[in-house]
């Protein structure tokens, strides 16, 4: 299992998009929902694979399962139709609904999964090296690099800013509006902490030569190989036979 | 030749009531070690701040005067090339982190990325500069993850890595224990015989005593006193301006109360025992 | 366009990072407390105070990306976090976060603006659900009778009004304890400076 693990998350980043990419619209090219519907299980696959199957599995079904069972309910209910297969009082579940929410969910689902799974397999400190060599900005992708590098870090405050708050006797549990009262003491030293060092940051940046204007090299080695450009290759061949086989056939 | 040239210098924060620097002057000549001292709330730190252009450019407020590096006003620089001409680092080790690598040696090796240096000589100085430090058994921790006094170290490192040729070390120390601080400025006089102009704002005084060539005195925005270090440190006189003297200081001066002169004040232990080893023959003492 | 640029000095795109880390733990919090609203845009919202709206806006585009990688839905609601970060940049140059009221009005305007962008994409990208406990709201309208579209609009004038304006609060009540000394040194702090006089010789956090 260990090489074609490797493999997948050895791709060039710019390749898995592709890959994530063609997942996402094949589906729109496609009749019906039962395509789309194997995506996720596709993705699921790969994620198996790459040995990501905990936090893929985590994401989809706290990201996108709660929705698609809501637009299944409010969908079937409340979509107009006459159709109707099942009742009771007021309310029934009508065909129309049922086609109707599964044609929605399944593009939902499709979509949704290729990004967990892309975002999966892919490290975002070589997602941003890559849009570097593609000649954008240090600095946006600085910001992006930076964000995900501070989260961690904020989140550890938080919960030692709650810890103090507790032995001082601040109830984090309880009615709403107790929760509430928890809320802004918790958050607001964690905030103006966390922004006070953008002042000093900016001096940091500015003497290790951010800013300067010179072409910038990196330690971080990205390359393309012979897989991505087999990946990519075998991409093309398979978009263009859906096109071929849903338009000239 | 002077490599710093600063000219009728005042300036006032955009929220203070009052000026921090009060018109002054002062030349800093290349390839000496400059240490910058005084009382708390002094101006060091806003000097240092105004020499790297940091002021006006990122506090704003007024500053008049000039602040020449090389001949050209720091504020007419290319953020680039003054990047690599001073290299800065100041007092908190906890935001002198770029935020943005996963290891101790990505971080040493950004500075130079941004310049573009080739990967392989980046490989090779950071790796020396690793050395030099002895900061090896940390290369590959998370730079998030380090204590203050290492984060103190890396900082430093991720600076002289770069090999400007003047370096302001705003109290590069704070963290670090004694032994630490004798490491550092044992890195910081290697950086001196290698030519590179410093300036360093410090307190501990025996450590300026050993290796500053020149001591500034600051205190209210103003120079109150300036020159060599063997003649400002043994002047009574700085204790005026909250700077304490040696221990090898005071008891000379405490002797010259007692009217025993020694040939000269001594600053440092070597000197001290020099000077007490030549009083003592003159005294007819065998040591 | 040149006003863009502008605004986007090294110590603005440093606020970037940390108002959306700001957002993603607020967020969390919500959740450790299971209040029912998404309070997941106060640091897109303070952002804006400081450095105006197009780095507010890139603030809240960020976040919105960071979150997707956790949840792809929230992807589609990109240009609601955005539009958050103009209008609170837009109206903060104007004054209207110098106070309490004109805070709380702003925070009314950036509701409108919300909802006015989140109901379409909800609806028409959703299917007028949104995975949360507020779509029981939405349900019983559509239970009584309503369509989806009125429906949604409603459920979201519940949502996110309260969430919008608690949300400004909190950035408004940030910013003001947020010291002069640091302020100077931010694009638009100057709106903020001598809020209240007995902070001048009090330096707080920032
Ligand atoms: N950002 C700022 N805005 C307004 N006033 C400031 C600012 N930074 C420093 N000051 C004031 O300027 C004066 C000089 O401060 P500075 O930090 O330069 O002194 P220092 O000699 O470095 O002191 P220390 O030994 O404590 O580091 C002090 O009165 C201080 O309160
Ligand atoms: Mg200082």
């Amino acid at each position: 299992m260990e090489r074609p693990g490797k493999f997948i998350l050895n791709l060039y980043p710019t390749t898995k998009f592709l890959f994530a990419f063609c997942l996402m619209m094949t589906p729109l090219l496609l009749p019906g929902y039962l395509y789309s519907y194997m995506v996720p299980v596709l993705c699921l696959v790969i994620a198996l694979i790459a040995g990501k199957t905990k936090l893929y599995v985590n994401f989809v079904l706290k990201g996108l399962v709660p929705i698609v069972v809501m637009i299944f309910l409010l969908q079937s209910f409340f979509y107009p139709g006459d159709t109707v297969l099942w009742s009771w009082s007021i309310f029934s579940i009508k065909q129309e609904g049922i086609h109707f929410s599964l044609q929605l969910t399944s593009k939902i689902l499709a979509i949704g999964s290729s990004i967990v799974l892309f975002f999966q397999i892919t490290k975002i400190n070589d997602l941003s090296r890559a849009l570097e060599l593609m000649g954008i900005s240090p600095k946006a992708t600085y910001v992006l690099s930076a964000a995900l590098n501070i989260i961690p870090e904020m989140r550890l405050q938080l919960l030692r800013i709650m810890d103090a708050q507790k032995t001082r006797g601040v109830e984090t549990e309880g009615s709403l509006t107790i929760r509430m009262k928890a809320f802004v003491p918790a958050l607001t030293p964690l905030i103006l902490s966390s922004f006070s060092s953008t002042d000093e940051k900016a001096i940091t940046l500015e003497s290790r030569a951010f800013t300067a204007r010179t072409k910038k090299t990196s330690l971080h080695h990205l390359e393309k190989t012979k897989s991505d450009h087999v990946v990519r290759a075998l991409l093309v061949i398979a978009v263009v036979s859906i096109l071929i086989g849903r338009f000239f056939l | 030749m002077s490599a710093i040239e600063i000219r009728n210098l005042s300036y006032q924060y955009p929220t203070g009531s009052e000026e921090v620097l009060h018109n002054l002057n002062l030349t800093i000549e290349s390839g000496k070690f400059y240490a910058l001292a005084g009382v708390n709330g002094g101006g060091k730190t806003t000097l240092c701040n105004v020499i790297r252009g940091f002021i006006p450019h990122f506090f704003k407020g007024e500053r008049t005067g000039k602040v020449l590096i090389e001949g050209k006003d720091v504020q007419d620089w290319d953020p680039s090339d003054l990047a690599q001409k001073v290299g800065f680092v100041f007092q908190n080790p906890f935001t002198q982190i770029s935020g943005v690598k996963e290891t101790v040696f990505d971080e040493i090796a950004f500075g130079l990325e941004n310049l573009g240096v080739e990967v392989d000589v980046i490989r090779q100085r950071v790796q020396d500069i690793i050395g030099l430090l002895g900061i090896g058994y940390i290369q590959d921790k998370n730079p998030n993850e380090l204590s203050g006094g290492q984060k103190q170290r890396v900082a430093l490192a991720s600076i002289i890595v770069m090999e400007p040729d003047i370096l302001i070390f705003d109290e590069p120390t704070s963290q670090l224990d004694p032994q630490g601080t004798e490491e550092i400025f044992r890195v910081i006089d290697i950086m001196k015989k290698k030519g590179k102009t410093i300036i360093l704002v410090e307190h501990k005084i025996e450590l300026i005593a050993e290796y500053a060539d020149y001591v500034i005195v600051l205190q209210d925005g103003e120079i109150k006193k300036q020159g060599r270090t063997e003649e400002v440190l043994a002047d009574e006189a700085t204790q005026d301006f909250g700077l304490g003297l040696t221990q090898y200081t005071l008891l000379d001066l405490a002797m010259r109360k007692q009217h025993m002169h020694t040939e000269r004040i001594p600053i440092t232990e070597g000197d001290s025992v020099s000077v007490m080893k030549q009083w003592m023959e003159f005294q007819g003492v065998k040591a | 366009m040149k006003n863009f640029k502008k605004d986007f000095t090294l110590i603005s795109i440093l606020l970037i990072p940390i108002g959306v880390a700001v957002n993603v733990v607020a967020g969390e919090l919500v959740e450790i407390l299971k209040i029912p609203l998404f309070l997941n845009q106060i640091g897109t919202m303070i952002v804006a105070m400081v450095a105006g709206p197009w780095v507010g806006a890139v603030t809240g585009g960020v976040s919105k990306l960071i979150f997707g990688i956790f949840n792809p839905t929230q992807l589609a609601f990109m240009p609601v976090a955005m539009a958050s970060g103009i209008v609170v940049g837009l109206m903060a140059k104007k004054g209207f976060t110098k106070n309490a009221w004109k805070t709380a009005f702003t925070g009314f305007i950036v509701a409108l603006v919300a909802i006015l962008i989140a109901t379409p994409t909800t609806v028409i990208v959703f299917g007028g659900a949104s995975g949360t406990g507020s779509d029981t709201i939405t349900a019983v309208l559509l239970a009584s009778g309503k369509e989806i579209w009125a429906s949604v609009f409603t459920q979201k004038i519940f949502v996110e009004s309260i969430d919008k304006i608690l949300s400004i609060m909190v950035a408004y009540m940030i910013v003001r304890k947020m010291s002069d000394q640091y302020l100077s040194k931010q694009k638009y702090g100057h709106l903020y400076l001598n809020m209240n006089q007995n902070k001048h010789n009090r330096k707080i956090g920032a």
